[in-house]
C-alpha cells in the first residue's frame, strides 16, 4: 500500500517530466536526424499512434484495479518474474538518469565550468536529489508541479523569441527523406514518448484511478504539442543542425535570443530552469525506483536505500569515458532501451496478463456448462 | 553519534565542492580576464595567421555607467591558428584572453580570397564567441582597419562596434553581417554567406567611373565621401562562395539585397526625374516597405524561375522651385519611374549575384526547395550551381504619396 498518493494534476506532470526533460539534451536533433524536413509531419503522426498505445496501456491496466506493471507481473509470471520485472525498470530509471545526467553535466562543464572536473559537477546533482528523494514521491511530484511549467515556459519563450530568425520555408522538402522514412523508419520516434513509461506505475499511486485514461491522453498530447514546438525551433531556425552537430541543440538557440542592446545572453537563465528540470527528473527516477524496490523486496522503510541509487547512478555517470561515448548511449541506445522497456516489454506483459485473467474467468463458467450438462 | 556524522559529511562536502569549483571561479574572474573586443586575421608573411586583439581597459568604464574615452590597445600575434595564437597571446599578457565581449571579428581581404572554413569553424567552436558577433572582410589588413576604427560619437569602442551596423536599418548600404549567420549559410545548403565589407580611405571617391545610376551611392568600402575623424569605412557587402570570398557589392547593390531579404525599413533612392524639363534632373524619394518582399520559385525547363514582387510607398524630400508634387498625374509618373528604376537595380542585383558570383546570399535555395518532394530529389538539383542558371523576374509596385511639408511650389 503506497502512503503518499498524488493527486490528477501531480501525476500529470510526473509524467511530463520523464517525457519531456530529454528535449533539453540532443532529442530535437535526434528526432529530425531520422526525417529532416518531414519531422512535423513525423511528430504529429507519431503523437496519434502514442495516444493510441496510451488508450492501449490504458485499457490493459484496466482490468487490474489498481495495480501496477510489478503487481501485473507478480499474477501472471509470480514472485521470481515480479523480481526480474522489477530489476530491468529499476535499471532503466537508473541508467537512463545516469545518461541524461552525465551529459547535462558536460554541458554546464562547457559552458560555466572549464576548470571543474565533470565528476564534481555529477556529484553536485547527486547530492541534490538524493537529499530531495527522501522527502518522498509526493513531495517531488509537488515540486514538480512548479518546476515543468518553467520547462514549458522555457521552450514556449525560446519559440516566440526566436520566431523573428525563422525560415517557414524549411518545412520542404515535404517528405524530407521520403515516405518510408518518414512514416516507417520514423517510427522509431515513438521513443520520444518515454513518460509513457510511468503509466504503468501510476495507478497505485493515484488518490483518483479513475481519472487514468484523462492523465493518459492528456500527457501523451501535451508531450506530442511539446515536441513539435521544439522541433519547430530547430527546423525553422536552423536548417544547418541537420548537417552539424550541437552539444546541446535548444541551447544553441536561446544564444540568438537578444531585445535590444539591453536583454542579452538570457541563456543562463534557461540553464538555470533546465538544472532544477534535470534534478526534478532524477529525483522522481529515484523514488520511482525504490518504489519498485520496495514491492520486489517487501522492504518497509526505503528511505535507507537513497544513497545507494544514488551512488549508482553517480557511479553510471562517470562511467563513459568521454562525451563521444555519453552522448552515443543517450541519443541512440537510448531511443532503442525505451523502446524496448516502454513498449515491447511493458505491453506485453499486459497483454499476456490479460490473456489469462480472461482465461481463468472463462474456465470456471466453462466448468459449470460441463457440469450442468452432465 | 549520527548527527555528528552527518555535520562532518557536510563539512567535508563543502569543502570539496569549494576546492572543486574554485579553479573555474578564478579562470572566470573578471580580474583574471584580458577582454578582447575585436579581433583580426590576417596572413603573415611566413604564410601563418597574423591574429591582432584589440583589448579594452575594463577600468575605464566607471561605476556609474559612464566612462573616459580610452585608447583600446591592439597586439598583434603570429600563429598557426587562432587558438595558438590566443595561448600565446596570454602568456604574454598575464592573463586569459576572453571572447565573450568581441563584438567585431575582422578578416583581410586576402585570407578570405584563400578561404576561412577553418576560422569560422574554430570561432564557432568556442563558447565565448557570440552568434551576433559582427563579421568583416576588411579590403585592407584587417590591423590596419582595427587601428582606424576610432569611435567618434561613442566613448567606447565596443558600444561603437555594437552600433555601427544599426543604420542599415534605415539606408540599407551596409549589413548587419554576423558570425552566427556566416556559420548558418556556411553549412546551409540553400544559402552562401557574407559579411559586411571594411576599408579605409584610400581612394577618391571622383576616380569611380562605370556607374549604373550617375547619382545613386555605387562606393565600396575603401573610398571614401565623407571626411572626419574616423577613417574606417563599413558599407557594401563581401559574397562568399561556400567559405571564399568571390565578389563585392557595392552600396546600392547592398540596398537591393536588403530589399530581397526584408531587412530594411527604409531607404533613400535617387531617379531620374521623369519630367526631365523640371529644375531638378534627380529626385530624392524616401522609400518604405509597404508589405514584405514575396519570393516565389519556379523550375521552368530544369531551370530555377525566381518571381520577385516588392511594394513600396514613398515620400519625396527633393524640393525645388516651380514643383507640384499635389498633381496625382505628377505622383503616378513619378511613381512609375521609381518602380523601373528599382525593378532594374534589383534585377541588375540578383544576376550579378547568380551570373557573376554563383552566390545565394539572399537564401533563395529555401524557395525553391518545394519544388521538390525529398531532401534527395532537392540534394540531386544541386542548387549550388544551378543557381547561376536562375531567371529573375523582378516587379515593383511603387506608391509615391506625396512630399514632406511643401507639397506646391
Amino acid at each position: 500500500m503506497i502512503k503518499s498518493k498524488i493527486n490528477t494534476v501531480e501525476a500529470i506532470m510526473v509524467v511530463l517530466i520523464i517525457s519531456l526533460t530529454p528535449s533539453i539534451l540532443s532529442l530535437p536533433k535526434n528526432l529530425i536526424d531520422t526525417t529532416r524536413s518531414s519531422i512535423l509531419i513525423n511528430i504529429i503522426y507519431v503523437t496519434i499512434i502514442a495516444v493510441a498505445i496510451a488508450i492501449l496501456i490504458y485499457k490493459l491496466l484496466k482490468n487490474f484495479s489498481s495495480s501496477d506493471i510489478i503487481d501485473v507481473s507478480e499474477y501472471l509470471g509470480g514472485k521470481y518474474f515480479k523480481s526480474i520485472i522489477g530489476t530491468i525498470f529499476i535499471i532503466y530509471f537508473l541508467v537512463s538518469s545516469s545518461w541524461f545526467l552525465r551529459n547535462f553535466c558536460e554541458c554546464l562543464k562547457i559552458v560555466y565550468y572549464p576548470m571543474t572536473s565533470v565528476v564534481f559537477i555529477i556529484f553536485a546533482f547527486i547530492i541534490t536529489t538524493c537529499l530531495s528523494s527522501k522527502l518522498g514521491f509526493s513531495t517531488a511530484a509537488k515540486v514538480n508541479i512548479i518546476v515543468l511549467p518553467l520547462l514549458i515556459f522555457s521552450v514556449l519563450f525560446i519559440f516566440f523569441a526566436n520566431i523573428r530568425n525563422f525560415s517557414f520555408e524549411n518545412i520542404f522538402p515535404i517528405l524530407g527523406e521520403g515516405v518510408f522514412n518518414t512514416f516507417v523508419t520514423g517510427l522509431g520516434n515513438l521513443g520520444a514518448f518515454t513518460g509513457i513509461v510511468i503509466l504503468y506505475f501510476l495507478p497505485p499511486f493515484l488518490k483518483r484511478p479513475e481519472d487514468m485514461k484523462k492523465i493518459t491522453i492528456t500527457t501523451t498530447i501535451i508531450a506530442g504539442i511539446y515536441l513539435l514546438f521544439c522541433v519547430s525551433i530547430i527546423l525553422f531556425m536552423f536548417r544547418f543542425l541537420l548537417n552539424v552537430d550541437e552539444v546541446m541543440p535548444l541551447y544553441y538557440t536561446t544564444r540568438y535570443i537578444e531585445f535590444g542592446d539591453f536583454f542579452q545572453r538570457l541563456e543562463s537563465f534557461f540553464l538555470f530552469i533546465w538544472i532544477l528540470v534535470i534534478a526534478s527528473f532524477i529525483t522522481i527516477n529515484i523514488r520511482l525506483s525504490m518504489e519498485i524496490m520496495k514491492k520486489i523486496t517487501n522492504i518497509q522503510n526505503v528511505n535507507s536505500l537513497v544513497y545507494s541509487f544514488g551512488l549508482i547512478i553517480f557511479a553510471i555517470s562517470i562511467f563513459p569515458k568521454d562525451y563521444a561515448v555519453s552522448k552515443f548511449l543517450e541519443s541512440t541506445i537510448y531511443s532503442y532501451w525505451t523502446f524496448g522497456v516502454s513498449f515491447a516489454l511493458g505491453i506485453g506483459i499486459l497483454i499476456l496478463a490479460n490473456f489469462k485473467k480472461r482465461r481463468s474467468n472463462h474456465l470456471p463458467k466453462q466448468k459449470e456448462v460441463l457440469e450442468t450438462n452432465d | 553519534m549520527t548527527s555528528f556524522l552527518k555535520k562532518f559529511f557536510i563539512v567535508i562536502a563543502i569543502i570539496i565542492f569549494l576546492i572543486a569549483f574554485s579553479a573555474s571561479y578564478k579562470s572566470s574572474n573578471i580580474g583574471n580576464l584580458a577582454l578582447v573586443v575585436a579581433m583580426g586575421i590576417d596572413v603573415s608573411d611566413t604564410n601563418k595567421l597574423n591574429i591582432t586583439f584589440q583589448f579594452t581597459n575594463a577600468s575605464s568604464v566607471s561605476e556609474t555607467g559612464s566612462s573616459e574615452k580610452t585608447e583600446p590597445t591592439l597586439f598583434s600575434i603570429d600563429a598557426p591558428s587562432i587558438n595558438s595564437a590566443i595561448n600565446l597571446m596570454n602568456t604574454n599578457i598575464g592573463k586569459e584572453v576572453n571572447l565573450s565581449h568581441c563584438k567585431l571579428i575582422v578578416f583581410s581581404e586576402a585570407l578570405a580570397s584563400r578561404g576561412i572554413q577553418e576560422e569560422i569553424f574554430t570561432l564557432s567552436n568556442n563558447p565565448d564567441i557570440r552568434p551576433s558577433t559582427n563579421i568583416v572582410v576588411s579590403k585592407c589588413t584587417a590591423k590596419t582597419y582595427m587601428k582606424n576604427s576610432k569611435p567618434t560619437l561613442e566613448n567606447l569602442i565596443t558600444k561603437y562596434y555594437e552600433v555601427f551596423v544599426n543604420s542599415s536599418e534605415f539606408t540599407g548600404y551596409n549589413s548587419n553581417a554576423t558570425i552566427g549567420d556566416f556559420f548558418y549559410s556556411m553549412t546551409c545548403d540553400a544559402c552562401e554567406p557574407y559579411a559586411i565589407l571594411g576599408g579605409i580611405s584610400t581612394q577618391d571617391s571622383s576616380s569611380l567611373s562605370n556607374s549604373s545610376s550617375p547619382k545613386d551611392s555605387i562606393l565600396e568600402s575603401n573610398f571614401k565621401p565623407a571626411s572626419g575623424q574616423n577613417i574606417s569605412e563599413n558599407t557594401g557587402l563581401a559574397v562568399f562562395k561556400g567559405v571564399t570570398l568571390v565578389g563585392e557589392l557595392n552600396e546600392i547593390e547592398n540596398l537591393c539585397f536588403m530589399i530581397v531579404d526584408n531587412k530594411v525599413d527604409g531607404f533613400l533612392i535617387s531617379i531620374p526625374n521623369p519630367n526631365s524639363r523640371e529644375s531638378i534632373s534627380f529626385i530624392d524619394i524616401y522609400m518604405t516597405p509597404v508589405l514584405s518582399t514575396k519570393i516565389d520559385a519556379k523550375i521552368v525547363n530544369g531551370s530555377p524561375f525566381i518571381t520577385i514582387n516588392c511594394n513600396f510607398s514613398g515620400r519625396v524630400y527633393s524640393m525645388d522651385e516651380n514643383l507640384n508634387y499635389s498633381d496625382s498625374n505628377a505622383l503616378s509618373q513619378l511613381s512609375n519611374s521609381c518602380s523601373s528604376y528599382l525593378e532594374s537595380i534589383l534585377s541588375d542585383y540578383l544576376y550579378k549575384t547568380s551570373k557573376d558570383f554563383n552566390s545565394d546570399i539572399n537564401k533563395l535555395g529555401k524557395y525553391i526547395r518545394k519544388n521538390f518532394s525529398t531532401e534527395g530529389e532537392y540534394k540531386d538539383y544541386n542548387w549550388s550551381d544551378k543557381y547561376k542558371e536562375t531567371f529573375f523576374d523582378v516587379n515593383v509596385d511603387t506608391s509615391i504619396k506625396s512630399s514632406f511639408l511643401l507639397t506646391r511650389t
